[in-house]
């Protein structure tokens, strides 16, 4: 199976060479996709991009959010031949050493999406434990599908799926949506235990993200 | 006689019409725009000086009070404007998007 590894990242210039480094150890083509970075993102990314053939760089001139960054770099995955894409957070929040429980859960060609599940009692700050719970269980009630992480970017999408589900949202809904998509259309998922590590406390969905993320969930169930 | 909020509301409507000249002017709207634009502001000063020609229109909605009927019709405006201003700005987003997306993929075609 051809998969390759989509990471979206902006302004990550101390986490995104370890990340790299990381993922790379699985040989897996991996597409990193510079969201607009103002830092010194570009540079690193274009310094590593030289010493990997496996590396394919696209970027966005500007930023346009992560849902966006996600959908570039699974077109490019899926026009380069991948039946598979897996997608990775770029702040080093995920470990690489989870890739095979995607790639073994892909392979079985059972599950068309598998969500990434962070295991949410431990290190994981209070309010957003419970902003992640309250999210899962909204969601459960209003589309019928119940992802215990809602949140975490840590995921994995067939091309048939990508086909059927293709998100509209740019920012951080794109995971919610791709949840409820999955139950729209009757894919079939799976979820698989993912570590964490919490590194920047400013970064990630805030509060005002997350109001976004609930009047989409809002607009979601009149459309949808 | 003219009361305060009505000098208030003309003198607003005033400088609203130059707003649309200076606009003109700039070519930042074209004749047909700020034409429109005059006549709603001329009809709006109109309006305010003589209030009563729209009290035969309100009694039609059962709306007894001029003011009552001027704020509603006030509110109506301003939803379906910022409806349009939605629409409008969603489809420039996309457009954007959609631009700057396949602007990335075939930068990395190129090389």
């Amino acid at each position: 199976m051809n998969i390759y590894i989509v990471i979206p990242t902006f302004n990550e210039e101390r986490h995104i060479k370890n990340v790299l480094k990381d993922v790379a150890k699985h040989k897996l083509p991996i597409i990193v996709v510079n969201d607009g970075s103002v830092d010194k993102t570009s540079q690193v990314l274009s310094k590593l991009k030289v010493k990997s053939e496996k590396l394919m760089v696209l970027t966005h001139r500007v930023n346009l959010g992560k849902g966006a960054a996600m959908k570039t770099g699974a077109e490019a995955a899926f026009s380069r031949g991948a039946d598979a894409v897996i997608f990775m957070d770029s702040d080093g929040q995920h470990k690489a050493s989870d890739l095979p429980k995607f790639i073994k859960a892909l392979e079985s060609g059972k599950y068309g999406i598998i969500f990434g599940s962070r295991v949410l009692t431990h290190g994981v700050p209070l309010v957003r434990f419970l902003g992640n719970k309250f999210a899962s269980i909204l969601i459960s009630v209003l589309f019928g599908i119940y992802v215990s992480d809602l949140i975490c970017g840590y995921r994995a999408i067939t091309r048939n799926s990508y086909e059927k589900i293709k998100w509209e949202s740019s920012g951080y809904a794109v995971e919610t949506e791709m949840a409820i998509k999955t139950a729209k259309y009757g894919i079939k998922y799976c979820e698989v235990p993912v570590e964490t590590v919490y590194l920047d406390n400013v970064k990630g969905v805030t509060i005002l993200d997350a109001i976004n993320i609930l009047t989409n969930v809002i607009a979601w169930r009149i459309k949808i | 006689m003219i009361l305060g909020l009505q000098l208030i509301a003309i003198l607003f409507s005033l400088s609203l019409i130059y707003l649309a000249l200076l606009n003109y002017r700039r070519k930042e709207i074209d004749k047909s725009e700020f034409v429109s634009w005059t006549a709603i502001w001329s009809l709006t000063i109109f309006v305010v000086i003589f209030p009563e020609i729209l009290r035969s229109f309100a009694q039609r909605f059962f709306i007894t009070r001029l003011f009552d009927m001027l704020v509603v019709g006030g509110f109506v405006l301003v939803i379906f404007m910022v409806a349009r201003i939605y629409v409008k700005i969603r489809k420039m987003e996309n457009k954007f998007e959609e631009y700057v997306r396949k602007d990335a993929l075939k930068d990395e075609k190129k090389k």
